[in-house]
């Protein structure tokens, strides 16, 4: 018999169905072969993984079916097996290991798809943090809004697709009938993501209003994420994106660069 | 009822307002699962205590967090560990290790538990629990492994025995042997999963009493229950602990020979998987009170 580590890299290497040494004869037969034995581990090794998968990322699983997400799952552990004894970890890669299974594929918009699949379960665990109060960005006098920065509540994330995934999205939850059909060509997607008191929200954004709200993201002052969302829409308005930003609750602190106190 | 009376009489109904100290109950708890969160904190049911799995509260933020945090104001929790890897040869993994470390800052749980088992090697993770090989060598190093977490910890945690499918050639003593030598060891208490000590028994052939003899009275500090499948693999039976249905007979009377043994003990009814109604809940864990009453009586 080896040390303790080999038997445990071994015996995890055969559950992963690597090429390694025979570790049958270190386990005991009494009546059922080791194969068998080690059987039970891989299995719940496999479904424990493609569960969590499944239910971290439902709109994937229901778009491509159980048996071809078991398939895809499968293949996954192998190239980004858990790294954590907490396993809602394990999803955060699927979005770009998606990428580069479908690239150029009739599924090109699935990545984008468990893009806006994992924001949502970022969303959901992320950090209570109170929503931006209305009054303090009014109290605001015109003439320091040059050096105002604005962030972003822990519990939103920013996407955005040349594919309509929000209408794929929604076309997939459980209680909609899978009838409807959507052309990939129809619009980019620019979306919010947001939880607010307990909810999740999902937002489709202007183009200029989500620049905006990227720019905030990045750290840059109003200033120069007005000019940006401007070079995106010449149209922009910012007092209707700054209303719409208040009631979407997603910004979260004022700050001002370089600091001063507000009279 | 006089004051005496009272004060005599342990304090069974849910709890209310304001955190208490952490105490530990005579009636049995279950385990917390999302779907019974809002239900539980509705009716406020009359069980023990909540157990929860520490790493499904790992995140920072969220309704699952903030139901335990209410909830937590009308019951005791204990915090129970699936991802710790105590017998993994890898170095203890510190962020696991600092967020079971927030989570007893923020619920002050009245007992925190983790497993004889590994799960991970060389970083990679199989998030079950596999079995080791009862040996002196393993014994060192899950002894050193289990006395690092209560040090970092502050606090004795408890060790609970798993299910296995597998038993290693190079073993050495028994499961109850080597268990009871860990705590005599690292001064760590055991969980006694009793529903586990009968899947083991039937599936590697011990007698479970031999089992219960075997650890010493002080070390049990928690019990947990739960039910189990029957399955056919290489023509065999084998019995898998799927938590996913009630308690079989043979484990409940396992259970009241565990307790005429230990004595009244912390218990928990574990569901899981295909998670019923919470009322069949309440009953199995109002089954367990049932039956540490009646040993109670017979003890008395």
């Amino acid at each position: 018999m080896p040390p303790l580590r080999e038997l445990q890299q071994h015996i995890v290497a055969h559950l992963f169905e690597e090429q390694t040494t025979d570790i049958t004869p270190w386990i005991s037969p009494d009546g059922i072969t080791p194969v068998s034995r080690l059987r039970i581990y891989r299995n719940n090794l496999h479904e424990g993984f493609i569960k969590t998968l499944a239910l971290e990322f439902p709109v994937v699983h229901r778009l491509v079916g159980e048996d071809y997400f078991r398939q895809l799952t499968r293949s996954f552990l192998k190239s980004h097996p858990s790294r954590s004894g907490d396993l809602h970890h394990i999803g955060a890669p699927f979005p770009s290991f998606l990428r580069a299974q479908f690239a150029d594929s009739e599924y090109r918009y699935l990545p984008d798809i468990a893009r806006l699949e994992w924001a949502c379960q970022e969303c959901l665990v992320a950090e209570e943090s109170e929503p931006l109060d209305p009054a303090a960005l009014r109290a605001v006098p015109l003439e320091h809004y040059g050096t105002l920065r604005l962030s972003l509540r822990s519990a939103c994330r920013l996407l955005d697709s040349p594919f309509p995934i929000l209408r794929i999205w929604e076309a997939n939850q459980p209680e909609s009938a899978a009838s409807e059909l959507i052309s990939l060509d129809s619009a980019p997607d620019f979306l919010l993501v947001c939880r607010t008191t307990g909810r999740l929200r999902l937002h489709r954004l202007e183009p200029g209003h989500y620049r905006l709200l990227a720019s905030f993201a990045a750290g840059l002052g109003l200033e120069e994420a007005l000019a940006a969302s401007l070079a995106c829409d010449p149209r922009f308005d910012l007092g209707t994106a700054l209303r719409r930003c208040i009631e979407h609750r997603v910004l979260a602190r004022i700050t001002f660069h370089p600091p001063r106190s507000i009279p | 009822m006089s004051a005496t009376a009272a004060a005599l009489t342990p304090d069974l109904s849910p709890r209310s307002g304001e955190r208490s100290a952490p105490r530990e109950s005579l009636r049995a708890g279950i385990g917390l699962r999302a779907r019974h969160h809002e239900e539980i904190l509705v009716r406020l049911p009359a069980i023990g205590w909540l157990e929860v799995h520490s790493e499904n509260y790992f995140a920072r933020g969220g309704a699952q967090r903030r139901q335990l945090e209410n909830l937590r104001a009308h019951y005791d929790v204990s915090l129970h560990g699936v991802g710790l890897s105590l017998g993994s040869t890898d170095p203890l993994n510190a962020e696991h290790l600092r967020e079971v470390s927030r989570l007893l800052r923020d619920f002050e749980p009245m007992l925190v538990s983790e497993h004889l088992s590994w799960s991970s090697v060389d970083g990679r993770y199989l998030n079950d629990l596999l079995p080791l090989p009862y040996t002196e060598e393993a014994l060192q190093h899950v002894a050193a492994r289990v006395s690092a977490v209560q040090e970092a910890l502050g606090v004795q945690i408890l060790i609970e025995n798993i299910s296995s499918y597998l038993r290693y050639q190079c073993t050495e003593v028994p499961e109850w042997e080597f268990l009871a030598a860990l705590a005599k060891q690292c001064g760590c208490a055991i969980l006694l999963d009793v529903n586990n000590i009968y899947v083991n028994a039937t599936n590697h052939g011990f007698d479970p009493h031999e089992y219960l003899h075997g650890i010493p009275r002080p070390l049990v500090r928690e019990i947990h229950l739960a039910g189990h499948t029957l399955t056919r693999i290489d023509g065999r039976e084998m019995r898998i602990d799927t938590h996913s249905t009630h308690v079989a007979d043979e484990v409940w009377a396992l259970y009241a020979s565990a307790l005429r043994r230990f004595g009244p003990v912390p218990t928990l009814i574990e569901w899981d998987a295909d998670i019923p109604e919470l009322d069949t809940l309440c009953s199995e864990a109002a089954k367990a009170d049932l039956i540490a009453e009646s040993c109670r009586a017979a003890a008395a």
